[in-house]
């Protein structure tokens, strides 16, 4: 519709309303906006400070070419013509604003929210040769022809779902596989589930904020709790992660990988009902990032394992997914922002590969400070990136 | 700015009482994340069904096994055509996986007739596997590739709320009258796989509308379990039976319900304010 | 037999253009009287028109039906031709030229004793009116490549059509050696004159298949101003064509120059293309209007682009380079992008509408008889289509068949026919008398 809607072609009343209501509503929502725009930055002159006079007289504007920037703009029409005139705004055979009937002697203002191009307006009669209106791009007209509408969202949004579905799917499996393995008191499977168990969940923490209450019993880490280890509240993944590798032995995990089961058949059952809204990806993938770059990097959180790196790898696939579905509708509005995301993901990838050995992540306690400030780093830039998202595309 | 903003107003309110458009249920895009996040897993189930019925298909094919090949070629074919909607919009691969011999200029010899069609023709036109080795290989190929970029594709909400109707619009088009297994007169097996595919689709969707829109899902859904109960007439105890067998009066029944079907799932996108 | 009845049919139609006019005029007055004597009008009286006399003129520089304004009615047949010899074709010529020129002209056919069959299907009365009508006779690359006399002398872009992306060609539908584009003002005159040709020349011509066609008549407009028709879509159809009233343009666009690279025997002639398009008008039917806009590009009511406010407003498409106004996939614009380039690409189309029959499925077998000329097959519909591919309008529909030809320069008087330019450059000496 909203093609049709730009189209100035005779149409049934009732589409011509429709796209009145259109143009209406946009004004709505505009109006909204530049309140809040003028609200915040009190430094600038309101819009009447601005108004541009126009002069009529004897078929001619004065001035006859007008350059302003994009967005609300106010006309003082005067009539110093003999004759009462209308004056239009025309983008070709467009009208755009038009205030009709200016009686000699009489100036009247009219309000146009215009956007960026060339168009033309009248001086007086239809046949006066017409003056010229340059619009040029403002950075408000940039953002708002460049928001994607709410729509845009929804196959991303649906993609992401099933994304979340299915690694929640695989995370409840290879959850099973470890509670099993606990159950049968198998040391070395049990580790091997453990390990292939954090990849799915690393993928969705992404999205913790989302289910805050089952991330504290799922992965919380001793260093957080008041009691670490012997902490009451110390279960999930990292309870799990201590019997399995500084207790080397299963025996006294069951109740935990039973618990850790029963969390991620709960998270797995949450995901399928859970309804996400657009900003909350970036805004998700931008807190999990600059957490790791503030503290997660420098000191880990799998002290036991010692297997952050793989860990870290799973977070930024995760990051990497949602950044990618979300690129389609962020393209014609912020290509910087999403240039400056796929840069970083590949440094920060790049980077993981440079430490990764021939098969797998070295234990992360060989991993020097030097080398962690640096990925330190890279997250931050990462997540500075991240960070920018949203405003680009209209989202806050 | 104050003049502009009541007239704005009041126009938005004028257009919401007269317009015919604002007959149609609210449905915000992000109550469709749903309803296209479960439909891009039952397309995911089907397409990767797909893969593996068909490496069993193929592997009959080439081990000139006609008898097995024939006996798979209708159930293969149904997680392809209950998935047509978004199969379909892969051009190429749905060009070399599904035409048929009249799509192409030298109809069966066609070099470019490939896919399910063209091994249905050498087995149950010529009873031979004879030379459908490379057809066979080229099948397997196809729908791997197809299931591929399904795995990668963000589906278009249109696509999939349309699908409902496109499905069944193909029916009505070109597959009522028998003429897509034509050789092997399968074509029951495609019918219940299109018409539970696009079922599907109008299940995952109702809860949005059946408030709004009581009576046009009460019709709708009764036009599929008359479907359903007429192809269920047709059951065997591994399948279906043969088209020929489709009864005059039954197969009219079908074509009235799959023409109410595409007319009033045609309007199921604007309902659900997609354009 | 064209001399003899030359004469009486002019002064005819000169005296009944004379009452036709003055009818008119009485007509508009005396709306009362005439509906009054309607009443004595019976169920199976025929229709009655003015426009049987209407003719157009079949000796010209170029062949008549090109830039002719197209009737309600067309046919394209396609033949296969028998001929091979050089005598043999130049009696094929001379004798289709022959009969399009009595045909066009209208006239009594010779009337025969009794015994024999008669000499004209009889189906327009013992008086044929001209109606109207056009002959235009085009000739496929199978004509030239089978027959190695002329082989060298194929028109340099003539191929045969091969299938694009979303065609379903039906082989009994396809190419042929000679194409005859009939159109007129009613189905009716059309088919005599397709009957005339297969009864005069049934050892020179086989017909291969033949689509008929018609356009939607339109009461005049007040202002004079015309519309483009509509296609079986609802759409109208042509409201970009080149103007074929501007003969530089023409000249560039349609026909074959002494500027261009094409056999100098080919000058004044064109590339024709024929394609028959069906229409899934059911599942169109079932197809929200603005998906069908956007497809298209245009507003189904007025036609207009949805830059402008009517049909014949020309979109400018780069103040609108991400389609936001005009999506990119429309038709219109992929059709013709409006850019200098496109300028090369250019086509004068010439459709009619179809509508067959019912399709195995117990659909409507409808669509489009789309005919268009250009002076370069490759440049013109080749690369148009070739653009086309992927629009979404393929979903709505499927060329199932149709040809490429080459339409012959016109006869430039009674002493000429079609195709003698082609036998002289063949090296076939031919004889010019007036008949």
């Amino acid at each position: 519709m909203s093609h049709s809607a730009g189209s100035a072609s005779p149409r049934p009343a009732s589409q011509r309303l429709m796209h009145l209501a259109v143009v209406g509503a946009a004004a709505l929502v505009v109006a909204g906006g530049v309140a809040f725009y003028y609200a915040s930055k009190g430094a600038r002159q309101g819009v009447a400070g601005d108004a541009i006079t126009v002069t009529i007289k004897d078929g001619v504007c004065d001035p006859n070419t007008i350059t302003v920037a994009a967005g609300p703009a106010t006309f003082t029409i005067v009539n110093k013509s003999d004759r009462a005139l209308e004056w239009e705004i025309l983008d070709g055979v467009m009208v755009i604003e038009e205030r009709e009937n200016i009686a000699p002697g009489i100036s009247q203002t009219l309000q146009a929210k215009l956007k960026p191009g060339d168009y033309e307006i009248t001086c007086g009669l239809l046949n006066s040769p017409r003056g010229t209106l340059h619009v040029t791009p403002s950075a408000a007209s940039d953002a708002e022809a460049a928001r994607p509408a709410l729509r845009a969202y929804l196959g991303p949004l649906a993609e992401f779902q099933v994304f979340l579905v299915t690694q929640a799917n695989s995370l409840v499996k290879v959850t099973q596989a470890l509670d099993g393995a606990i159950r049968a008191g198998d040391l070395e499977k049990a580790r091997q589930a453990y390990q292939s168990a954090r990849t799915p969940y690393k993928q969705i923490e992404p999205m913790a904020d989302q289910f805050a209450d089952l991330h504290n019993t799922i992965d919380p880490v001793a260093d957080f709790l008041e009691r670490r280890e012997q902490d009451p509240a110390f279960t999930g993944f990292h309870r799990i992660e201590y019997g399995l590798y500084t207790d080397k032995r299963t025996a006294g995990l069951e109740p935990y990988s039973a618990k850790l089961l029963a969390d991620v058949t709960a998270l797995k059952d949450r995901i399928r009902g859970m309804r996400i809204l657009p900003e909350q990806i970036a805004r998700g993938a931008q807190r999990l990032v600059a957490s790791m770059a503030a503290t997660k990097v420098a000191v880990g959180v799998d002290h036991y394992a010692q297997t952050d790196l793989a860990d870290f790898d799973a977070n930024i696939a995760g990051v990497s997914r949602m950044m990618t579905l979300l690129k389609p509708v962020a393209m014609t509005a912020a290509p910087q922002v999403v240039a400056d995301i796929e840069a970083r993901l590949t440094d920060i990838d790049n980077a993981l590969k440079s430490l990764r050995g021939p098969d797998k992540f070295p234990a992360y306690d060989s991993v020097n400070g030097d080398s962690r400030k640096a990925l330190s780093q890279k997250m931050q830039a990462l997540a500075d990136a991240i960070g920018k998202f949203n405003a680009a595309v209209g989202l806050e | 700015m104050q003049l502009k903003l009541r007239m704005s107003a009041s126009l938005f309110a004028l257009s919401i009482a007269v317009l015919p458009g604002a007959a149609l249920a609210e449905v915000s895009p992000l109550d469709l994340v749903q309803p296209i996040a479960d439909y891009k897993i039952y397309v995911s189930e089907n397409s990767e069904k797909l893969v593996t019925d068909t490496k069993a298909f193929t592997d009959a094919v080439k081990a000139g096994d006609v008898e097995k090949a024939k006996s798979l070629f209708g159930s293969t074919r149904m997680s392809y055509e209950a998935i047509e909607p978004i199969a379909e919009l892969f051009s190429d691969l749905d060009g070399s996986i599904d035409s048929r011999a009249d799509d192409h200029e030298m109809a069966e010899k066609d070099p470019e007739f490939t896919g399910f069609h063209r091994i249905e023709y050498g087995l149950f036109e010529k009873n031979s596997a004879e030379g459908l080795a490379p057809v066979a290989d080229k099948l397997m190929v196809d729908v791997t590739e197809l299931n591929k970029r399904i795995a990668d594709l963000t589906l278009p909400p249109e696509k999939v709320v349309g699908g409902a109707a496109v499905l069944m619009e193909e029916v009505a088009a070109t597959k009522i009258s028998g003429e897509e297994d034509r050789y092997s007169h399968t074509d029951l097996w495609d019918f219940k796989a299109n018409f539970d595919g696009s079922r599907k689709i109008f299940d995952l969707v109702r809860p949005l509308i059946e408030k709004d829109e009581a009576a046009f899902v009460t019709k709708v859904s009764a036009n599929f379990d008359a479907v359903d109960t007429t192809l269920a007439k047709y059951r065997t105890t591994d399948g279906y039976q043969l088209y020929d067998k489709l009864s005059e009066d039954d197969r009219k029944l079908l074509a009235a319900a799959v023409n109410t079907l595409a007319e009033d799932l045609s309007t199921l996108r604007g309902k659900l304010g997609l354009n | 037999m064209t001399a003899n009845d030359k004469g009486p049919v002019t002064n005819r139609r000169n005296i009944l253009f004379g009452v036709g006019a003055a009818g008119g005029v009485l007509a508009a007055g005396l709306g009362k009287a005439m509906s009054a004597e309607r009443r004595n009008e019976q169920v199976t009286d025929a229709p009655v028109s003015d426009n049987t006399r209407q003719r157009q003129p079949f000796y010209g520089t170029h062949q008549a039906g090109i830039i002719t304004p197209r009737p309600a009615a067309g046919m394209i047949a396609a033949f296969d031709v028998l001929a091979t010899a050089p005598e043999d074709v130049e009696r094929l010529f001379r004798t289709l030229s022959q009969r399009i020129a009595f045909l066009m002209q209208g006239g009594e056919p010779p009337v025969f004793d009794d015994k024999l069959p008669p000499s004209d299907s009889g189906i327009l009365g013992p008086l044929v009116p001209p109606d109207n009508l056009t002959m235009t006779v085009s000739l496929g690359s199978s004509f030239f490549e089978r027959r190695d006399w002329l082989a060298p002398h194929k028109p340099a872009r003539l191929s045969r059509m091969k299938a694009f992306r979303n065609d379903a060609l039906d082989a009994d539908l396809c190419h042929g050696d000679l194409a005859l584009q009939i159109s007129s003002n009613t189905p009716d005159t059309n088919i005599h004159a397709l009957r005339d040709i297969i009864k005069t020349m049934p050892d020179l011509l086989v017909l291969r298949w033949k689509q008929e066609g018609s356009v939607p008549v339109l009461p005049p407009k007040p202002d004079g101003s015309h519309e483009s028709a509509r296609n079986f879509l609802g759409f109208r159809d042509g409201s970009a064509n080149p103007d074929a009233n501007n003969t530089a343009l023409m000249d560039r666009i349609v026909w074959v120059t002494e500027n261009s690279d094409e056999p100098a025997w080919a000058r004044a002639g064109t590339y024709q293309v024929v394609r028959i398009i069906r229409n899934f008008v059911e599942r169109w039917d079932r197809t929200p209007l603005g998906e069908q806009e956007r497809i298209i590009g245009r507003n189904k009511a007025t036609g207009a682009p949805f830059s402008g406010a009517t049909e014949h407003d020309v979109p400018d498409y780069s103040k609108d380079p991400e389609g936001t106004v005009t999506p990119l996939d429309a038709h219109i614009r992929l059709a013709n992008m409006r850019t200098h380039a496109s300028e090369a690409n250019l086509i004068l189309r010439r459709p009619f509408n179809y509508s067959n029959g019912v399709s195995k499925s117990g659909q409507l077998e409808q669509g489009l008889l789309f005919i268009c000329y250009q002076a370069d097959l490759e440049k013109g519909f080749i690369t148009v289509q070739h653009q086309l591919d992927g629009e979404p309008l393929e979903e709505y529909i499927k060329p199932i068949g149709g040809g490429f030809f080459f339409t012959l320069p016109g006869p430039l008087d009674d002493s000429d026919f079609l195709g003698r330019t082609l036998l002289e450059a063949a090296g076939h000496a031919v004889t010019r008398v007036r008949s």
